[in-house]
């Protein structure tokens, strides 16, 4: 046998030294650079947000991502103020003839689009022809009978029957009826060219990045008097730049507001929040503009009859889901929010938050529901407010005697088969953030089409009265007939007002007020 | 030479065709409709069979793979449903940050790697070997999503060295690019680091055994001679095998990373395509994919004649 001598041992030695040396050197030589500065500036504003825009197509975006983009490049013949009501924008002033059927809108003089030109009525008229023809919520628009520009700075939309909410209809920021270049009439849906009138314009867009918004020079800002509110009145961009940085992952967006890498940052989740509140530089927000639902399949077996579904009702208690799910939230039975035109106090609040499994057993029993029988409940781990409450939801359903089978499955499977009804689902849970804000007629296509809703004649009747009504007392009244019917019918199950968590650097951004989707106008920067 | 890459890029034409249909069929498995996801949760069931009719998703499975090959044979890997842009510009637009990642991640991980093995098989059995392990070890197992946002914590909010995130282009300037890229390549590199450092310990162990090395030391060779010539050399073969397929995963599979780190690359890309069943987007990504292997591939079997002399492709 060899053996290695004393000599050959140290040999041996030396060179381990000389190799872990230069293991050690490899592994830290990378580190030893400073940092960067990144963009950190007076004047551009960066937001860390959870994702890019999908489209800035405005007639045919409709996520929440691509609104905030939107709403800084382009606008509409009327906007939302700050109380989700309808207030003109490129409007200076819009008559409503008696019958309601005819809106004449007169336009704001010298309003110019970012590529130079000014905005006139041939443009607003080419704008709601596209929408007609490719947006998806196109429909709204099916009792338009005629458009006219009899001058330049006039629009006529003439319609085939009352519809007392029509200006509300043209507000949505959902698929917004925005004003686009006439030129991009005949753009194909998602390929317009990104030119609107608004105190930004896109400078940059790197997919998967981040985006750039540019202050726009030639901004007609409202001189009517108006204060900034809401979507409208006087807009002013008061910072060069505006930088969307897409950052997915929450920690990332929180070291990046830590750092200064962020001046404001969006979608904290609750349990990360202690990372940010013990410094005196930046504010935790919490926003509680949005509203978490189950919705019932009226068409699946188990959840087909009024008393099933009536008896599923009674067996939550929203507390121990509001415990469970990672969102902010607040008790709200109401289908509206509270100060809006619509809300109607305690009205229907006795469909909320019954937590009675012992009555609802029985009324399972008594609905013909068999011991064994499975509610099938769908959800998604893509939104985990949505699976956590589902949970919540299936243990509540045991308690009750009712047995079910949670699945869960991803948001694109889950979303279509709410859309279609498909997918052998009882139960799902989602959340509404525009719905609420906008009231009745934004609510009208999710209250059918989510569950499924088919021959429901008050339903149908209720909904009748509410757009042929003139009187805004008779609106409300038949708003609240659409609500019970709702919560009643149990379509729809509330289970809270929900919201999102952002957090801001306050010695950077002092005066950002919230909203319920974030605006980069009227902001300074220190 | 010339001859070897003919025929090896020949020999990946059926392979990339059986990648194409199954990528296809793969996506087709899946439920969820990308029509309903484009047209947004208010839209009516008109609009979205509007959308399903111009995207042609409402033709017969058949004729969809028959088009897309059709397509595919004329070198037209598609347009995104998404994204208003074809297959390659997306991936074109991406790839440079991929590869950047890749690049600097396999400069960090080749020389650590290696020095780690050779430092393991080296002092076989002995305290270093046990740490060397270790580390190699800690860099296989713990997940790279906690080893990302620690190092995020400790480098870019606690010391303040490194930026927490984002990518900067090569094309605005060298150390930009290095610094955005340097906390992510190196979080990437653990992995690989550990994977390498066992492979290359393994095959270091096997070569020290044979009887020319103690032939060598028993001639008095320098005992660095002994290690890199007559050792490391003849463990290359292995040493370049494992390399050319941590380069293949870490283009590809450097998602999480990407993810924690919002770099703009291949892997957030396809992700967010299958989440929106894009699917042509995922189907051309995933047969570039296929391309880029099969050329490591090829780029590795040229490296095994330059490394080992015996080598003969006939």
């Amino acid at each position: 046998m060899i053996t290695a001598t004393a000599s050959q041992k140290s040999k041996k030695s030396r060179y381990l030294s000389i190799l872990m040396g230069i293991t050690a050197l490899v592994g830290v030589s990378a580190l030893a650079a400073p940092a960067q500065s990144q963009g950190k500036n007076a004047e551009t504003i960066i937001y860390g947000n959870t994702a890019g825009p999908g489209t800035l197509d405005p007639f045919v975006g409709s996520s929440t991502v691509d609104l905030e983009v939107m709403h800084h490049i382009f606008e509409g013949l009327v906007g939302m103020d700050a109380n989700y009501a309808a207030k003109p924008m490129l409007a200076s002033k819009i008559d409503v003839a008696p019958d309601g059927k005819t809106f004449t809108f007169q336009l704001r003089k010298g309003v110019k689009f970012h590529n130079g030109k000014e905005m006139t009525a041939a443009d607003v008229q080419a704008s709601f022809e596209r929408y007609r023809k490719l947006s998806p919520n196109a429909s709204v628009l099916a009792d338009v009978t005629e458009y006219s520009t009899p001058d330049p700075y006039t629009f006529i939309i003439k319609l085939s029957k009352t519809n007392a909410v029509f200006l509300d209809v043209l507000k949505s920021p959902v698929y917004p009826f925005v004003v686009l270049p006439a030129e991009q009439k005949d753009k194909p849906a998602r390929e317009v060219d990104i030119i609107g009138t608004g105190p930004y314009k896109l400078a940059e867009w790197r997919k998967d990045s981040h985006l750039t918004l540019e202050k726009f020079d030639d901004y007609a800002v409202d001189t009517t008097g108006k204060p900034a509110d809401g979507l409208v009145g006087k807009k002013e961009a008061l910072v060069r730049n505006v930088r969307y940085r897409f950052m997915p992952e929450a920690n990332s967006r929180i070291a990046a507001l830590q750092t200064g890498e962020a001046d404001i940052i969006a979608n904290v989740p609750r349990d990360l929040v202690a990372r940010i509140e013990g410094r005196p530089d930046l504010e935790v927000r919490r926003l509680l503009a949005c509203q978490q639902y189950f919705i019932v399949n009226t068409q699946q077996p188990g959840t087909d009859t009024p008393e099933m579904r009536q008896a599923i009702r009674t067996a939550i208690g929203v507390d121990d889901i509001m415990a469970a799910i990672s969102r902010p939230t607040k008790r709200s039975h109401a289908m509206t929010i509270p100060g809006g035109e619509y809300y109607n106090g305690d009205l229907n609040n006795q469909y909320y938050d019954q937590k009675n499994p012992k009555l609802a057993g029985e009324l399972a029993r008594k609905a013909g529901y068999k011991p064994g029988q499975k509610i099938q409940l769908m959800t998604t781990a893509t939104y985990p407010e949505f699976r956590d409450a589902i949970l919540v939801l299936s243990e509540q359903l045991k308690e009750a005697g009712i047995d079910s089978e949670v699945h869960v499955i991803d948001w694109a499977t889950n979303a279509a088969n709410m859309q279609s009804g498909g997918g052998n689902w009882n139960i799902s849970s989602t959340q509404f953030c525009s719905n609420p804000n906008l009231g009745p007629q934004q609510w009208k296509f999710m209250v059918y089409n989510f569950p499924h809703v088919k021959n429901d004649g008050t339903l149908d009747a209720a909904y009748d009265k509410f757009y042929t009504s003139q009187d805004l007392a008779d609106r409300k009244t038949a708003w609240n007939q659409i609500e019970k019917q709702v919560l009643d019918q149990a379509y729809m199950i509330k289970i809270a007002d929900t919201g999102l968590i952002q957090a801001l650097n306050k010695k950077r951004l002092p005066s950002f007020d919230d909203y319920y989707i974030n605006r980069f106008w009227n902001v300074p920067l220190k | 030479m010339l001859r070897l890459i003919t025929f090896r890029l020949a020999h990946a034409v059926p392979i990339l065709l059986i990648i194409a249909v199954l990528a296809f069929l793969l996506m087709q498995l899946l439920p969820g409709d990308p029509a309903v996801l484009m047209a947004g949760e208010g839209a009516t069931p008109q609009a979205i069979q509007e959308i399903r009719q111009r995207l042609n998703l409402d033709q017969p499975l058949v004729r969809q793979l028959g088009t897309w090959l059709l397509h595919l044979a004329q070198g037209d890997l598609g347009s995104s449903l998404q994204l208003n842009q074809t297959v390659v510009s997306a991936v074109a637009e991406r790839l440079p940050v991929s590869l950047s990642l890749a690049a600097i991640s396999l400069l960090i991980t080749v020389p650590a790697g290696i020095m780690l093995g050779v430092v393991a098989a080296y002092a076989r059995d002995s305290w270093l070997d046990a740490v060397a392990m270790a580390v190699a070890l800690i860099g296989v197992s713990v997940p790279t999503f906690w080893i990302a946002i620690l190092s995020v914590i400790l480098f870019s909010v606690t010391l303040g060295w490194l930026p927490s995130a984002g990518y900067v282009p090569l094309s605005e300037g060298f150390v930009p690019w290095l610094l955005a890229l340097i906390q992510p390549a190196i979080v990437l590199a653990l992995f690989q680091i550990g994977f390498l450092a066992r492979m290359t310990r393994s095959a270091m162990l096997d070569v020290l055994d044979q009887d020319f090395i103690r032939t060598a030391r028993a001639k008095g060779v320098v005992e660095s001679v002994v290690l890199w010539k007559h050792a490391f050399r003849n463990t290359l073969i292995a040493v370049l095998t494992v390399v050319g397929y941590i380069f293949s995963l870490l283009i590809g599979g450097s998602v999480i990373v990407e993810q924690v780190f919002a770099l703009p690359g291949v892997g957030r890309l396809v992700v967010q395509a299958v989440l929106t069943r894009d699917y042509p987007l995922v189907q051309g990504t995933l047969l570039l994919f296929g391309f880029i292997f099969v050329l490591i591939n090829i780029a590795t079997d040229i490296l095994y004649l330059i490394v080992d002399p015996r080598v003969r492709y006939d």
